[in-house]
């Protein structure tokens, strides 16, 4: 029978202080991705590898983890896409491990709970009237599934212990940004308490997206831009109070 | 340990339903109500994510549509076992609703003067699926969860395993579960809880439902002694990609797709020469599988011979801009572009119509307990559910169940205590679980279950097939209770959890069969190939299934007809 070799990274820390990688042989089939040879693993060899997977169509987020050290979707990442070889699965290294490819990346609730809300204009007509250009604007960044890849690659969270809220919350706050009926503008807020500046830009967030955000150029810099603008230019500070008393268009 | 907590309400799924209804009951609440949201998966990837094409509301009236026209397309796409009274409040609400998700950042699609855009749908006689391109349900459990967090008073729970309701005198006390990443065992008692955890899809191998829709909640009110209604009705989508099952969304065929056997004939033209492609799911699913059966579809792996779906007609400008996530899958999971490919699809396990028996209100008889969406049966969706329907159903009635929950629990002066009984078995329950009983592999029976479910009570039943499931499903339910759960840590236990779910699974299979049984016709998506005609005189009820005296009870219940009287379903 045609194999292929996994060596997955195993660690229940409430057990262990180290980590292992540990081999498994699992039947190649046609099309398969990485997490299939997980459910294999799980369901035929060692019932007590712990995975976090749910859709298994690249909807839902659940399954990051590191495929051969790239950021990945194991829903997504197909077995005849990798170079030949052992294929390596470790879980996402820039939040505390639960157990095996499980993480705790409940801190971005808390993060995305600080970013403002959506806040329509007042007096608006009902029903209201938006053009589909500016629908995909904001849609862009809505398509995000929280799968908190972007935030992995990102050497500033990874390396460095700095406030930086990461790209998947710039997202969220250009998802907000750029509705059209938004009132507010959150680039300063992400600026001065999100960090932004941390951010050099090196777009290895857009690399990893499974979503193909365009993160960096379409939510990072303008963001950054707009804070920028909005922070010394007098001429932006007007047109910004403007804004936010008529309504943005 | 047990870690108890002190809840108003307690919400159990965060689906579009559950989401809907935390929100209301913390608005009618009004900062008095403690509400907790607790989820098996994580609260912002619940299954409505994969909802796709659309949400139905009549949003025209002065364009043509109106309230009658979609209270009628659902009642007759039904076929006439849905409850018209119930329908008619139903299509009045929809709007209401969705127009105000657009409030909450939820990115409808638009014409070109700005106003909300609408797409065809099938069984709809007029074109009312509000949409945002082909993730329509991705992004009203988004707004949804971003406008849930501006409600300070509404705890969240993530990963949070329920395994019980706890009922007594006909009382609702709290649920207890155990936290995934933990193993903790937790109670949270409240004074009122909804049940929104969604359908029974994954009693199916091939299906379009994500991995942790098993029918957590339905078997949890099943052996609570509560009341499940048509459960037999399972909805076959038309269009699961094969080999995977995943959802291609009805708007391809909304958009201009047409479905072709091997000699390339658009075959829905004999089965329903004025609707087409658009009939009602159970229509298509039953006109493809005879197709597939009558050897005119193609060869598939593992016996899921198939048929196509043809996008030539609807042009590759239209198919990036509304259908990019379906030409995503395509590309991804089969390497096919369906741009310049068609993609081989089948029939796939997709909808649960049955449910929780509650009232208009999603209240389900036990004192101080609601249920919404999926896991509930209001009867909306009869024998067979409109596309684009269910999600509107979530939006409208997780409202409402919140709203009245909320206002309940504001008159009720109530406290609660639990019983030493009730505290020792939430207590122990898991404890119990991991003692070893036997040697039969949960992963085992869930498969021999799937492949029992997807041959006896697919598209076509009888009665051969379904006395032989019957016989394999009890014999399962057996072997259920005599299983080792080989891993017994308390972090992340995967495998408890999976044997958990294939408890629940099998009891619920169960439920379906036997009432598919019992069912001497064809309606909607139940067909009997020894009963093949409606029989409006003996079957015109609901199914009404309970556990009683250590055994299945199956009775029925008139269904409630208003401005429509049965008649011929043609398309």
């Amino acid at each position: 029978m045609d194999t292929i070799t996994v060596s997955v990274y195993r660690r229940d820390p409430s057990l262990e202080k180290e980590g292992k990688f540990v081999d498994y042989e699992v039947p190649r089939e046609e099309g398969m991705v990485v997490l299939d040879a997980m459910k294999y693993i799980e369901k035929h060899i060692d019932p007590s590898l712990s995975l976090r997977w749910n859709c298994m169509a690249g909807k839902c987020g659940s399954c990051s983890a590191e495929i051969n050290y790239k950021p990945s979707l194991m829903c997504k990442a197909r077995i005849d896409s990798l170079k030949s070889g052992k294929i390596r699965v470790s879980p996402i290294a820039a939040y505390p491990l639960i157990k095996d490819l499980v993480t705790d990346v409940s801190e971005n609730w808390a993060l995305l709970k600080r970013i403002p809300k959506f806040t329509p204009r007042e007096g608006l007509e009902k029903p209201w009237r938006i053009s589909q250009v500016d629908i995909e604007r904001s849609k862009e960044f809505k398509k995000c599934i929280e799968c908190f890849l972007c935030q992995d690659v990102c050497h500033v969270i990874r390396e460095h212990n700095s406030d930086y809220f990461g790209p998947r919350h710039v997202v969220k706050a250009a998802s907000l940004d750029m509705h059209p009926l938004d009132a507010i503008d959150r680039s300063e807020f992400m600026n001065k308490d999100a960090g932004l500046g941390y951010c050099n830009i090196t777009k290895c967030c857009t690399e990893v997206c499974p979503e193909e955000i365009h993160i960096t150029d379409n939510a990072i810099i303008p963001e950054k831009e707009r804070a920028v603008n909005l922070s010394y230019d007098p001429l932006a500070m007007l047109v910004r109070s403007r804004r936010n008393k008529g309504g943005k268009k | 340990m047990v870690e108890i907590f002190d809840y108003d309400l307690v919400i159990i799924g965060s689906g579009l339903a559950g989401l809907r209804a935390s929100i209301e009951a913390a608005k009618t609440g009004n900062g008095k109500l403690k509400i907790a949201i607790i989820a098996k998966n994580q609260l912002m990837r619940p299954h409505s994510i994969s909802a796709e094409g659309g949400s139905a509301a009549v949003l025209y009236t002065d364009e043509g549509d109106s309230f009658d026209l979609h209270a009628y397309d659902t009642v007759k796409g039904s076929d006439y076992l849905c409850d018209q009274d119930v329908v008619e409040y139903f299509v009045r609400q929809a709007p209401l609703d969705i127009l105000e998700l657009e409030h909450w950042g939820i990115p409808w699609a638009r014409r070109d003067d700005g106003r909300v855009a609408q797409r065809p749908f099938g069984g709809h006689s007029y074109p009312r699926a509000t949409f945002a391109a082909d993730r329509t349900g991705f992004y009203e459990v988004h707004g949804l969860y971003d406008t849930m967090l501006k409600y300070e008073n509404i705890d969240k729970f993530h990963e949070q395993f329920v395994y019980d309701f706890i009922i007594e005198d006909n009382k609702f006390k709290g649920v207890t579960a155990f936290d995934i990443p933990t193993g903790e065992i937790r109670i949270f008692k409240a004074r009122a809880g909804i049940v929104a955890t969604g359908g029974l899809g994954r009693l199916f191998g091939y299906t379009t439902y994500s991995h942790l829709v098993t029918g957590d909640g339905l078997a949890i009110a099943l052996r609570r002694g509560m009341r499940l209604k048509d459960i037999e009705f399972v909805q076959f989508h038309p269009t699961g990609l094969v080999p995977s099952g995943i959802l291609i969304t009805e708007g391809v065929r909304g958009d201009g797709g047409i479905l072709r056997n091997a000699k390339g004939e658009r075959f829905m033209e004999k089965y329903a020469p004025t609707k087409k492609d658009l009939a009602p799911r159970d229509i298509v699913s039953r006109s493809m599988m005879t197709e597939i059966l009558e050897g005119k579809g193609f060869k598939g792996p593992n016996g899921l011979d198939y048929l196509l779906l043809d996008f030539s007609a609807i042009g590759a400008e239209k198919i990036k801009e509304k259908l990019s996530q379906v030409r995503e899958i395509g590309n991804h999971y089969v390497g096919l572009d369906p741009v310049d490919s068609p993609l081989p699809v089948r029939p796939s396990a997709h909808y649960t119509m049955g449910g929780i028996d509650v009232t208009r209100t999603g209240f389900t008889g036990v004192t101080g307990l609601w249920a919404a969406g999926e896991a509930a049966c209001l009867s909306i969706h009869g024998s067979n559910r409109l596309g684009a329907n269910s999600t509107s159903e979530c939006v409208v009635f997780g409202k409402i169940a919140g709203e009245d929950s909320a206002k309940w629990l504001l008159s009720d002066i109530s406290t609660i205590n639990l019983s030493e009984g009730e505290r020792s078995h939430a207590e122990n329950f898991v404890a119990d679980a991991y003692k070893d009983k036997g040697d039969n592999d949960p992963y085992e029976i869930k498969r021999v279950l799937w492949s029992t479910m997807d041959k006896d009570a697919y598209v076509f039943r009888n009665e051969r097939d379904l006395t032989e499931g019957l016989k394999i499903i009890k014999g399962l339910i057996d072997r259920s209770g005599k299983i080792s759960i080989s891993e017994k840590g308390n972090v992340y236990n995967q495998n408890l959890i999976a044997s958990l779910e294939m408890k629940n699974l099998v009891e619920l299979a169960e439920v379906v069969v036997n009432s598919a049984l019992e069912r001497r016709e064809s309606r909607g998506s139940h067909f009997r190939t020894d009963y093949p005609k409606r029989d409006d005189e003996n079957y015109l009820k609901h199914t009404i299934a309970q556990r009683a005296n250590g055994g299945l009870q199956i009775t029925y219940r008139p269904v409630t007809l208003t401005k429509w009287k049965p008649e011929a379903r043609v398309y």
